[in-house]
């Protein structure tokens, strides 16, 4: 008997086409993909900020990116969405990832996860604070509060990279800022500027504490490398935040994306279907174990 | 509802599963290959080892969960790649004379892959399964099924169960699965007595009082969590080899990995056993590990055995086989280990509050 007789198979990936793509580093892609398949895409239910997918290079295995283009969901008008991801090509899935050209065909399956709050923060000033490769998870967000800007205070974005060469969405940054009360400000490491780097320089929580931004109904939505969120964290407590101000994502490693295999569990907690999306109060509940 | 309790001799038993096995089910049942006591499909009533004690090598938890599956198999054509999902067995299955404890550890399974999202081929072979239990009348050294809530006759996950005693055996019927696999066969057997169901609670008095590791207390899992970070998981776990044939042999072990298994043109994902001992399991590919050392590792292995419940679980995942224990090449004893840790984080929370 066949599964699908029984049973939809949850490990069963859509098709995916490579509809075009944008180099944002040396290392770093962000891909547009659209289904193949008309059905398949006629039942998928879009997804919220800061869900997640499961990415197959047939051959090589599958990896976890954020979704990081502006939610969606079925409007009726029968257009089927574009997902899109970024990723750095770092290990055995992405390397071949990155291989791959326009018009080549992976898969997909998701979304996965729970999602950032917008509606919660509604009337407060928002933060968004990207370490590296980090802001691709909060891009789905950002944009969308972007969108939704009248619904908001002001939105500060705060993308950090080690060097210029390694900052991703430099070719769109200038066009977030276009809309009233949105700032961008780009940082990079010290000694990662070189010349005629306009931005600032200095690591990440340093220069969150000199923009000295009032805490006060503010939400700061954080994503990086664990170092960078550990100072950031004491950064955020130093400057008077509160711990359900800030809201992380936490990106564990992750197989099965519906809370069977146990790769990502941290404690009693299953990143994949618990989270990504925690906040910092959250956190401090969890082990210091990922 | 009140189920049958039937009292069956020796050859009664072994007729009724060669009844099982002509009837086309796959019987899975200990058999003795090598020297080892092991749980394969047998054609023939006559090899399965059923005795009054002694346990299988490994779990009966591959009939379930595999030790590794096609998930989805896909060919490459050109531009556009095929998928198909994978074939579902349509013949029903019957572990026969699986231990109390292995019982316990199919429900604790149940437990990960029934819940949320349901895994379709879990799901499946689950629903084709009958599990028919043999109850323990001897316990091994390693055993400690009632140090974490458990039973040597315990019926949880049983359908049915046999009882050891000494003139032949008992056969409590306790689903309707149950009821379904004994049939037409009760025909010429005869309904156990009151003297003999009595006899249960001898029996589990016999083997709890062989068991002589402490019990594991329900309030350590609260105690274990909120000593994570206390300094005597170094020492505790600084034996471990990271081997995880700890994992490989429990029975509510159900962590896996899923990897593509493929040449140029065709391949399948693959889903394979894992374990959280292993040093890769959280590697992430930027080459941070949240459990980069062994001792964090096996307390992982430990912690979520016995302190990290889910939603509603108000029990260990352990379920006291003690195959871990006999088999560790270091000799770890997980039931020494969680309350020498239990009883460090309490000296030291005592200390704290002097």
């Amino acid at each position: 008997m066949q599964l699908a007789e029984i049973s939809p198979n949850p490990y069963h990936p859509n098709l995916m086409r490579i509809a075009g793509f944008a180099d944002e580093t040396r290392d770093v892609r962000t891909l547009k993909l659209q289904f193949i398949d008309a059905a398949e895409a006629s039942e998928f239910g879009g997804w919220q900020p800061g869900q997640f997918g499961q990415f197959t290079v047939f051959g090589a295995g599958e990896s976890v990116f954020a979704i990081a283009n502006k939610p969606w969901h079925p409007n009726g008008s029968g257009e089927p969405p574009t997902i899109e991801c970024t990723f750095r090509a770092i290990g055995k899935v992405t390397t071949a990832l990155r291989a791959m050209s326009e018009g080549q065909t992976i898969g997909f399956r998701g979304p996965y996860g729970n999602h950032f709050p917008l509606d919660d923060w509604k009337g407060k000033s928002l933060v968004f604070i990207g370490g590296g490769i980090g802001m691709a998870a909060l891009r789905s967000a950002m944009l969308a509060a972007i969108d939704r800007k009248t619904e908001f205070g002001d939105i500060v974005i705060l993308n950090g990279a080690r060097t210029v060469a390694d900052m991703v969405y430099k070719d769109e940054m200038p066009s977030w800022q276009e809309v009233e009360g949105v700032r961008v400000v780009r940082t990079v490491d010290p000694g990662g500027e070189g010349e005629g780097w306009d931005g600032e320089v200095g690591l990440l929580p340093n220069v969150f504490e000199q923009l000295a931004l009032d805490p006060a109904n503010r939400i700061v939505i954080a994503c990086g490398p664990p170092v960078m969120l550990h100072y950031l964290f004491l950064s955020l407590g130093k400057t008077g935040y509160q711990p359900d101000q800030v809201v992380t994502t936490l990106e564990n490693k992750m197989k099965c994306g519906i809370g069977h295999c146990g790769r990502c569990y941290v404690g009693p907690f299953s990143v994949c279907k618990d989270g990504p999306v925690v906040t910092w109060a959250e956190l401090n509940e969890l082990p210091k174990d990922y | 509802m009140n189920r049958t309790a039937w009292k069956l001799t020796e050859t009664q038993m072994r007729e009724w599963l060669q009844g099982l096995v002509d009837a086309g089910s796959s019987v899975v049942a200990p058999v003795e290959e090598d020297g080892l006591t092991l749980f394969s499909p047998i054609a023939a009533a006559q090899p399965a080892h059923l005795e009054a004690s002694g346990k299988t090598q490994w779990s009966p938890k591959e009939f379930l969960f595999p030790r590794s599956e096609a998930l989805y198999r896909y060919s490459l054509k050109g531009d556009t790649v095929e998928i198909r999902d994978p074939e579902v067995a349509e013949t029903q299955q019957v572990l026969f004379g699986i231990r109390c404890c292995d019982a316990a550890g199919l429900m604790r399974l149940d437990e990960i892959f029934l819940s949320g999202t349901k895994d379709p081929l879990y799901a499946a072979r689950r629903a084709a399964t009958t599990v028919v239990t043999a109850a323990c009348a001897a316990a091994d050294a390693e055993c400690f099924c009632t140090a974490v809530g458990g039973s040597p006759v315990a019926t949880e996950g049983s359908d049915a169960q046999l009882v050891p005693l000494a003139d032949g055996w008992m056969l409590r019927v306790l689903t309707d699965k149950g009821e379904a696999l004994v049939g037409e066969a009760s025909g010429s057997w005869t309904e156990a007595a009151p003297d003999d169901i009595a006899r249960i609670d001898g029996l589990e008095k016999i083997v709890t009082e062989q068991i002589t590791r402490n019990p594991i207390q329900r309030e350590w899992s609260r105690v274990l969590e909120e000593g994570f970070e206390n300094a005597s998981w170094d020492q505790l776990a600084q034996h471990c080899l990271g081997c995880s044939i700890c994992a490989y042999v429990c029975p509510s072990c159900s962590c896996f990995d899923m990897n593509h298994e493929a040449d140029a043109w065709c391949g399948e994902q693959c889903r394979s056993w894992d374990a959280c001992t292993f040093g890769l399991f959280t590697h992430h590919a930027s080459g941070h590990n949240p459990r980069s050392t062994r001792q964090q590792r096996y307390r992982q292995r430990v912690l979520h055995k016995f302190s990290f419940a889910g939603e509603g679980e108000d029990h260990f995942r352990c379920v006291g086989c003690g195959r871990c224990i006999a088999l560790c090449p270091a000799g770890l004893d997980i039931g020494e280990i969680v309350t020498a840790a239990a009883t460090a984080i309490q000296e030291e929370g005592a200390d704290a509050a002097r």
